[in-house]
């Protein structure tokens, strides 16, 4: 056991300091998308929902609604329509009420852009 | 059709002469035997003594149900699918490999109503007791529902059985074990997965490959790379399509950083099970770092989103691993030296949860369990896919079969995937994309996950839809080889350890 | 947060309180409640035991969950404590998409926790993602068990749990309520 003792002595704390420091290791974690409403219009829209394989997208007349909490953060829409999405970089989603997680997001975009 | 390779032309043509009415074909890149289901019994006898191993069983469509046998022809670089239609309830016993397919004979029972004539029992293992006519299946109802088995009790009528789960520690997979128990002594153990089961195989049907992949991967989300390239490789087959050559670098890189992040972990849940703290603390530190580097390598902790069919989704990023693979292996190595030199650790490991080589043979059992009872199968290494034909991996086996073999033999792995990526590297690792054709055809796809091989087999109709996906990780497997383990003189302290060295998920097996 | 009620909502503003009354003021039994449920959080905020049930995940979530007890992230400093046992249990993690056969299960260990407790929908599958509801799974935890936190991610990271539990207690305030997800905004929030 002294093997483990002086081995763990020279290894030193890895502790986060989280929540009363931040910690670099979030920048590298993968995040729900944030969407540029310029970029968007109906087409766009239509696009971004067919390809998100998780039931997080769906389009009600002009608006973009996106649940989070079925975002898997998985890049898809990303990829689809380049510019429309980009990582939101935020990885504290916790909710205390499910509403919370549905964000409504304007289609924008005018047309001929 | 396709080319038989000239090893496996020994044994086919053996095949061929000892039964009659069969017919080949090509399923991408394997060869199909047609048979009667008459010469099914004389087909197995036969592939069996020529060493060939059952890999997989499953059926396939409605009246007449296709029955399907996947032969694993690890010497000879080859995989052997031979089919059957069976009309009526009964297909022959093949009992040279009941005990190897004891958990697909229940699958298929359960889904297409279809069952050996031997008359031994079933178990239900996927779907729930409740499930009636109308529950979603990939065939018919049984006619006879399968039992909830439970184990004879057998010794001298004072043995108990003990159920344990579905909901068990915490941070665990629910899962119900029945432990029949004469005390202290494991006297028979047997589980039920279906509190979990998913349907997934019933899910895919009708989706396209690309939409596919996003749920294959999350079928054993410890094996996404592993099963997502089985799938993706099946798919490829059945397209003929080929991935581009640095997408399939990429591929294994992926597949050898999901193998060391999942040893490190099996490490981890051994000492947690041996309760030795600090060094699970030392394995979960190096855990934590391979975790870390995976989302700077490929933006994902857990490998999620590399892989699709046709290719990969995004390259690696090659200074982040220069940068962080040699430390953080550094740190699990040194965890398991240090494992390796303290002998309480040590004693809890030697001479438990025995699986010999003739189990292990018999069970058709895969992975670090089979090589650490002497079995030299690695699909890596017996049937390589690009790009392990250049980078060809050395495999690890050990003779003993106990849980201390099992721990050895992870780790020598993680050193040789350290080795693999380095060189994968070198050769150059991006990403790209081959489109795929809508097109129908079947194919059979396999890749060496953390746990074992795991297969793929898909059917796909002309819009390039799926008719039948059928997913086959390591787990549904080894988790036979659990029952025998954990039977072989040992007590309940041991299961946990045991369950660690196996390292399966439930996931895997109730998909 | 629930007393053990089944028939309290949990998605009111403030867990724990009663509903007032149809057409009557904001009375002493609403004072009361809110009294209680502050002086519930403030124990829990000092220590908590957690209880995990994995309702069909693909195992990713569970190995995140267990790396909350390892020392990068160390939950026990924080005051949180596993516990596997259901009676000593304050909080109950759910992961999965509640697979149908599995709803009997769920509802036991739910019931064999002592009130107050806290159920925390863990993961994307367990929102309402991944899967659709089907003959095999409801989709979301939420269709059997009354939620009380949300913790989205595929799966959450050990960070994006930290933040839940702490969220749970009321030792950190939401976050996600006031983002948009909309670009102008958010890229602000996270630089």
């Amino acid at each position: 056991m002294a093997l483990w003792f002086l081995r763990g002595l020279r290894r030193g704390v890895v502790t986060t300091g989280y929540p009363a420091r931040s910690d670099d290791s979030a920048a590298r974690l993968p995040t729900p998308p944030a969407f540029r409403p310029a970029a968007l219009d109906r087409s766009t829209a239509d696009r971004l929902v067919a390809v998100c394989p998780s039931l997080a997208l769906r389009r009600e007349a002009d608006v973009l609604v996106f649940d989070v909490g079925a975002c898997t953060a998985c890049g898809r829409c990303q990829d689809a329509v380049p510019g429309a999405a980009a990582p939101s970089g935020e990885f504290e989603l916790a909710a205390t009420s499910r509403a919370h997680l549905v964000k409504r997001i304007p289609l924008l975009r005018e047309a001929g852009t | 059709m396709t080319a038989v390779r000239p090893g496996a032309s020994g044994t086919l043509a053996g095949l061929l002469g000892a039964v009659s009415g069969a017919s080949l074909s090509g399923i991408g890149n394997a060869v199909a035997v047609r048979l009667p289901a008459a010469e099914l019994e004389r087909a197995a006898h036969h592939l069996t003594g020529a060493g060939a191993r059952l890999a997989d069983l499953f059926a396939a469509g409605q009246d007449p149900v296709d029955l399907h046998l996947i032969w694993a022809l690890d010497g000879e670089d080859h995989y052997l699918i031979t089919q059957a239609e069976v009309t009526g309830d009964q297909y022959p016993p093949l009992s040279d490999i009941a005990p190897a397919a004891f958990a697909e004979e229940c699958e298929i029972y359960e889904q297409f109503g279809i069952r050996p004539a031997s008359g031994k029992p079933l178990n239900r293992v996927m779907l729930p007791p409740h499930a009636g006519p109308d529950f979603p299946r990939l065939g018919r109802q049984p006619p006879v529902p399968p039992a909830d088995l439970h184990a004879p009790h057998t010794v001298g009528g004072h043995a108990f059985e003990f159920p344990f789960g579905p909901v068990r520690q915490v941070g665990v997979e629910s899962l119900y074990y029945g432990l029949v128990t004469s005390g202290e002594e494991i006297v028979d153990l047997y589980m039920f997965t279906w509190h979990k089961h998913r349907g997934l195989e019933w899910r895919l049907r009708g989706r396209t490959p690309r939409e596919a992949s996003f749920h294959v991967e999350r079928t054993e989300g410890l094996s996404a790379v592993g099963v997502g390239w089985a799938f993706a490789a099946a798919v490829e087959a059945a397209l003929d399509v080929t991935a581009p050559a640095q997408a399939q670098r990429t591929r294994a890189v992926a597949l050898e950083l999901e193998r060391l992040y999942n040893h490190a972990a099996a490490t981890a849940a051994l000492c947690q099970a041996t309760g030795l703290s600090i060094g699970q603390a030392a394995a979960e530190i190096a855990l934590e770092r391979l975790l870390r580097l995976n989302a700077a390598v490929f933006g994902h902790r857990y490998l999620f989103g590399v892989v699709q069919p046709g290719g990969v989704r995004r390259a690696p990023d090659a200074d982040a691993v220069r940068g962080g693979l040699h430390g953080a292996h550094g740190e699990l190595r040194r965890a398991a030296d240090a494992l390796a030199s303290t002998n309480s650790f040590l004693d809890r490991l030697e001479a438990a949860g025995i699986v010999t080589g003739e189990q292990a043979r018999r069970l058709g059992l895969v992975g670090p369990v089979a090589r650490a009872s002497g079995q030299r199968i690695d699909s890596r290494a017996d049937h390589p896919a690009p790009p392990y034909v250049e980078h060809r991996p050395a495999v690890a086996t050990r003779d003993r079969g106990d849980v201390l073999a099992r721990f050895q033999v992870m780790h020598e792995e993680a050193a040789e995937s350290v080795r693999l990526i380095d060189d994968l590297l070198e050769a150059g690792a991006g990403d790209g994309t081959q489109e795929l054709p809508a097109a129908a055809g079947s194919g059979l796809g396999w890749a060496e996950t953390p746990r074992g091989e795991a297969l793929v087999f898909v059917g796909l109709d002309q819009d390039g839809r799926i008719t039948r996906a059928r997913l086959r990780p390591a787990s549904v497997r080894n988790w036979r080889g659990f029952d025998d383990a954990c039977r072989s003189q040992n007590v309940f302290t041991d299961v946990p350890i045991i369950e660690a060295s196996f390292w399966l998920t439930v996931a895997g097996t109730a998909r | 947060m629930t007393d053990g009620d089944p028939a309290l909502s949990s998605q009111q503003d403030q867990p724990g309180v009663p509903p007032p009354a149809s057409g009557s003021e904001p009375g002493p039994e609403l004072a009361a409640g809110r009294q209680l449920s502050e002086r519930i959080a403030r124990q829990f905020g000092r220590s908590l035991h957690i209880r995990t049930l994995d309702t069909g995940s693909c195992a990713a979530c569970e190995q995140e969950i267990r790396l909350l007890a390892a020392p990068h992230y160390d939950l026990n400093r924080l005051g949180f404590f596993f516990t596997p046992a259901p009676r000593h249990a304050d909080l109950l993690m759910v992961t999965g998409p509640m697979v149908r056969a599995f709803d009997v299960a769920a509802r036991k260990t739910y019931e064999a926790m002592p009130g107050p407790k806290i159920v925390v929908a863990t993961g994307a599958c367990a929102l309402g993602g991944v899967y659709q509801p089907d003959a095999f799974v409801h989709g979301s935890v939420a269709e059997i068990l009354s939620v009380d936190v949300w913790i989205p991610g595929c799966p959450p990271s050990p960070l994006t749990l930290l933040q839940g539990l702490l969220v749970a207690v009321d030792r950190l305030a939401e976050k996600v309520g006031g983002l948009s997800f909309a670009a102008d905004e958010t890229q602000e929030a996270a630089q």
